[in-house]
C-alpha cells in the first residue's frame, strides 16, 4: 500500500469519537443496566446479576414468545419479500407497456406510513364490515371470510402479509437495480445457445444478483428483529399475547417503568443481532473473495 | 449522575442498533399521529379588559374522557383568556402505556388524564413528583370528600375528577326487549344466562362487547369485586397485606369461569373482539344487542343516537356474576393533572379553574349525555326516575374491586390481554389470576411495598 495515497489515522477520529459516545458508552452502559433492578419506581439502583436474564428465559413468562414471533416474523418475511421482490422485479425489467408506472405502482406502498397503511388494513381486515370479507361474502366465499386481526390463530399471519404487501416494492426496487446491472450480453450469449428462459434466470440472473440477495436480506433481517410499528398500529400485540414481538414488549416494559426488564430485552436482542450480523458478513465477504 | 446516565442511555436508544433505537422513535411519534388532535380556534377576541396570553397548553387524554361539550367550554377559555388548548386524544387501548412512557421519559403534556385512587396515583403515576399540588385552588375546596380523597397523598389534592363517579357499571339493557319477551330481571347466574338464552334464540344477540379497546371486557371482572369479598371473608384486606393472592380465590376463578361459559354460548356474539366501545350506544340502539355494561348515562347516548329507543327504554341491573346482587360504587375515575414538568402550569390550572366553575360543570351536565352528576358541589343533577330505581333496587353498596385493592388499576390492560387470551383458548382463568398476581408483585417490588418485600 502506498502511505501517501491514503489518508492519516486522524481523520477517523471524528466519526470514531462521535461513534463511540453516541453509540458504543451508551450501549455498554445499556447492557449493564440489563443487570440492575433500575424502574421509576425507585431512585436506588441495585446490582441483581442475572435475575432479569432468568426473567427473560423463564417458560412462565411470555418473553420467549415475544422472541418466536419476532424469528418468525424476521424468516418469513425475509423469504417472502425476497422471492417476491425478486419475482417482480425479474418482470418488470421486461420489455412491457406502461413499466414505469408498473414500478411506481409496485414501489407505493414503500413511501406511505407505516400508521397510515396499519389504519388502512385494520379497516380492510375487519371481519363485519371490512372490504376483504364483504367481497368475499359478495363472492360467495363467505367461508373464508375470516377474523384476520381479532383471531389469535390468524391474526400474526395478517400483520406478516400486510408487512411483506408493503415491503416488496422497497426489496423489489433493489432487485431491479441489480438486474440492470447485469451486462446484457451474458443474456445474448445463452440465447444463441438456445437457453430458455428459465435456464437464463437460473445461471445467469440469480448468480450474478447474489451481491444484492445479500444486501437485501440484511436489510429484511435487521428489519424483521427491529419490527415494532406495524405490529404496534395494526393489533397492539393482540389479540392476547398472540402478535407480541420483542420491541412490543421493550415498549411495555419501559411504560410499566421496569427499566432493567427492558434494557435486558433490548440486549438480549442486541447479542442475538451481533451473532446474525456476524455470520451475513462471513458470507457475504466470502462471497467477495470467491469473485 | 443517575440524570446523565439516563439522557446517554436515551441516546442509545435513539441512535444505535443495539437499543431499541426505532422503538423510542416511533413510540413516541406513533400515538401523536394516530390520535385525533383538536385544537380550540382561539380567533375570537372578547373583551374582558384582561390581557390576552399568546400560550398553548397541551391537553393529553384518553379517547373517551374528553367530551365534547369540555371542547366547547375549551374554546370559551380561549376567548376569555387567549389560552388555546390542544386536546391530544390518545386511543384507549394505547393510552396508559403512552402517558407511562412519556411521565418515565419526563417529557408529558401540560395536563394529562388518569385514574385516580389513592394507592395508584403514588405508585403509578407518583403525583407527588410528576403532578403539582391543587389544593390551593378555589374550586378543590367543592370536590366530594370521597372523590378527594382519592386523588390526595398526605393531604393534598392533586387531581381533578372529570367525569360522573355516580354512575356505576352495570348491564344495560333494552327494557322493550325484556318485555316482549316476557324477561324479569336475572338475580343469579344461572337466571342471567337463561336470559340470554331467551334472547338468543329470537335472533338478537344477548351481548354488546368490545375487546378490541382492550379495557371493556375487563368490568365484567373487578366490578363486581364486593361479591368476592363477600364470599370469601376478608379477601380485600388479605390481598392487599399479600396474606393471599388472586390464585388461592375460588370465587374469582369462578367469575373468570362464567365469563368464558357465556363467551362460548355464544352470548357475546361474533365480532366482540372487533367491536368497539364508541359504537356501543349506535348498536345498542340498532336493536341487535339486548345487552351492555355501561354506566346510568347510557340510556341518554342510546336516545341521542335518534332511533326509536329512549333513555327510558334503557334499564340497568348489576352484572350478575357469581350471583352478585351487591351495588358496586366506586369513588375513583378518570381526573385531570396538571404536569410538574409544565412551563405552563400557571395557564393550565387557570383551565381548571374555568372548567370546575359552576356554571361550567352544569354545562357538561347538561350537554354530556352520559353525565347525570359531577363530584363538586353546587350543581344539579338530572337523574331519571329509571336509573333512581335501579340504586333503589340494591340497597347493598360495595367498593369495586380496583378501587379497594392495590395494584389492579395499573394491570387493567395487562387483565384485559390475559381476558382475551382466556376467551380465546389460549389461556385458563388460573393463568389469568396467576399472571395477574405476578404483575401485582413485579409493580409491589419496584414500588419496594413492605407486604412483599418482607
Amino acid at each position: 500500500m502506498n502511505e501517501k495515497k491514503s489518508y492519516p489515522m486522524y481523520f477517523v477520529f471524528g466519526a470514531l469519537i462521535l461513534y463511540v459516545v453516541l453509540s458504543v458508552i451508551p450501549g455498554v452502559i445499556g447492557v449493564g443496566y440489563s443487570f440492575t433492578d433500575w424502574s421509576s419506581y425507585s431512585d436506588k439502583i441495585n446490582f441483581v446479576g442475572l435475575k432479569n436474564f432468568a426473567t427473560i428465559f423463564s417458560p412462565d413468562e411470555n418473553y420467549l414468545r415475544y422472541l418466536g414471533n419476532t424469528m418468525v416474523f424476521t424468516v418469513l418475511t425475509t423469504i417472502c419479500k425476497s422471492v417476491i421482490g425478486l419475482a417482480l422485479a425479474v418482470l418488470l425489467t421486461k420489455k412491457i407497456k406502461g413499466l414505469n408506472f408498473h414500478r411506481a405502482i409496485m414501489y407505493m406502498p414503500a413511501v406511505l406510513s407505516t400508521l397510515i397503511v396499519a389504519m388502512i388494513f385494520k379497516n380492510i381486515l375487519n371481519p363485519q364490515s371490512g372490504l376483504l370479507n364483504e367481497f368475499l361474502r359478495s363472492v360467495g366465499l363467505g367461508s373464508l371470510a375470516l377474523k384476520w386481526l381479532t383471531d389469535s390463530k390468524i391474526a400474526f399471519w395478517s400483520v406478516m402479509a400486510v408487512d411483506i404487501w408493503k415491503g416488496i416494492g422497497y426489496i423489489m426496487t433493489i432487485f431491479i437495480a441489480g438486474i440492470m446491472s447485469i451486462s446484457p450480453v451474458y443474456y445474448e450469449a445463452a440465447e444463441i445457445d438456445g437457453a430458455s428462459s428459465w435456464q437464463r434466470f437460473k445461471s445467469i440472473t440469480l448468480p450474478l444478483l447474489m451481491p444484492t440477495v445479500a444486501v437485501t436480506t440484511v436489510l429484511n433481517v435487521l428489519y424483521g428483529l427491529k419490527v415494532f410499528d406495524i405490529v404496534y398500529a395494526l393489533t397492539n400485540g393482540g389479540p392476547g399475547y398472540s402478535t407480541e414481538v420483542l420491541y412490543t414488549g421493550v415498549y411495555k416494559e419501559f411504560s410499566k417503568g421496569r427499566y432493567a426488564v427492558g434494557t435486558t430485552l433490548s440486549t438480549v436482542m442486541f447479542i442475538f443481532m451481533i451473532i446474525v450480523g456476524f455470520f451475513m458478513i462471513r458470507i457475504m465477504t466470502k462471497e467477495e473473495v470467491e469473485e | 449522575m443517575k440524570r446523565f446516565l439516563l439522557v446517554v442511555l436515551a441516546a442509545v436508544m435513539l441512535t444505535s442498533s443495539v437499543a431499541c433505537a426505532k422503538t423510542t422513535t416511533t413510540t413516541t411519534k406513533t400515538p401523536a399521529t394516530d390520535a385525533t388532535t383538536v385544537k380550540t380556534s382561539g380567533t375570537a377576541a372578547a373583551t374582558t379588559g384582561k390581557t390576552k396570553q399568546d400560550i398553548t397548553i397541551t391537553y393529553m387524554v384518553s379517547q373517551d374522557w374528553v367530551q365534547d361539550a369540555e371542547i366547547a367550554l375549551g374554546a370559551k377559555f380561549t376567548e376569555e383568556t387567549g389560552i388555546k388548548v390542544d386536546y391530544q386524544v390518545i386511543p384507549a387501548d394505547q393510552y396508559v402505556n403512552l402517558l407511562n412512557t412519556k411521565l418515565n421519559a419526563g417529557e408529558c403534556a401540560d395536563i394529562f388524564g388518569s385514574q385516580g385512587g389513592q394507592f395508584d396515583i403514588v405508585s403509578q403515576l407518583n403525583v407527588v413528583k410528576n403532578a403539582v399540588d391543587l389544593s390551593g385552588e378555589s374550586w378543590s375546596s367543592t370536590v366530594d370528600p370521597l372523590a378527594a380523597a382519592e386523588l390526595s397523598v398526605d393531604g393534598k389534592l392533586y387531581g381533578q375528577p372529570l367525569g360522573d363517579l355516580s354512575s356505576v357499571w352495570a348491564v344495560a339493557y333494552n327494557t322493550k326487549i325484556f318485555a316482549a319477551n316476557n324477561i324479569q330481571i336475572p338475580k343469579t347466574f344461572d337466571e342471567f344466562m337463561a336470559v340470554c338464552k331467551t334472547i338468543k334464540a329470537t335472533g338478537i344477540t344477548p351481548i354488546y362487547e368490545c375487546v378490541s379497546d382492550g379495557w371493556h371486557q375487563v368490568l365484567w371482572f373487578p366490578e363486581i369485586g364486593p361479591a368476592y369479598d363477600a364470599a370469601e371473608s376478608g379477601l380485600v384486606s388479605n390481598l392487599n397485606s399479600n396474606k393471599t393472592k388472586f390464585a388461592d380465590s375460588a370465587i374469582m376463578k369462578k367469575s373468570l369461569d362464567q365469563i368464558k361459559e357465556m363467551v362460548d354460548n355464544g352470548y357475546w356474539g361474533e365480532d366482540y373482539m372487533a367491536n368497539a366501545y364508541a359504537d356501543g350506544a349506535k348498536n345498542f340502539a340498532s336493536g341487535k344487542y339486548a345487552m351492555f355494561v355501561a354506566n346510568q348515562g347510557f340510556g341518554a347516548e342510546v336516545e341521542a343516537i335518534g332511533g326509536d329507543l329512549k333513555a327510558s327504554d334503557v334499564g340497568y341491573f348489576v352484572i350478575p356474576l357469581v350471583d352478585n346482587q351487591i351495588l358496586n360504587v366506586n369513588p375513583v375515575g378518570p381526573s385531570r393533572f396538571i404536569y410538574s414538568g409544565s412551563k405552563n402550569i400557571d395557564a393550565a390550572k387557570q383551565y381548571l379553574a374555568y372548567i370546575a366553575r359552576p356554571e361550567n360543570l352544569q354545562y357538561l351536565i347538561d350537554n354530556v349525555p352520559k353525565y347525570n352528576t359531577l363530584p363538586y358541589s353546587g350543581i344539579k343533577d338530572k337523574y331519571s326516575d329509571i336509573i333512581k330505581e335501579f340504586y333503589a333496587r340494591y340497597p347493598v353498596h360495595g367498593t369495586v374491586l380496583q378501587s379497594a385493592v392495590k395494584y389492579v388499576t395499573p394491570q387493567w390492560a395487562e387483565i384485559g390481554k390475559e381476558m382475551s387470551a382466556m376467551i380465546l383458548g389460549d389461556e385458563t382463568s388460573a393463568d389469568v389470576l396467576k399472571n395477574t398476581d405476578k404483575n401485582r408483585a413485579d409493580q409491589a417490588a419496584a414500588a419496594k411495598d413492605p407486604a412483599w418485600n418482607s
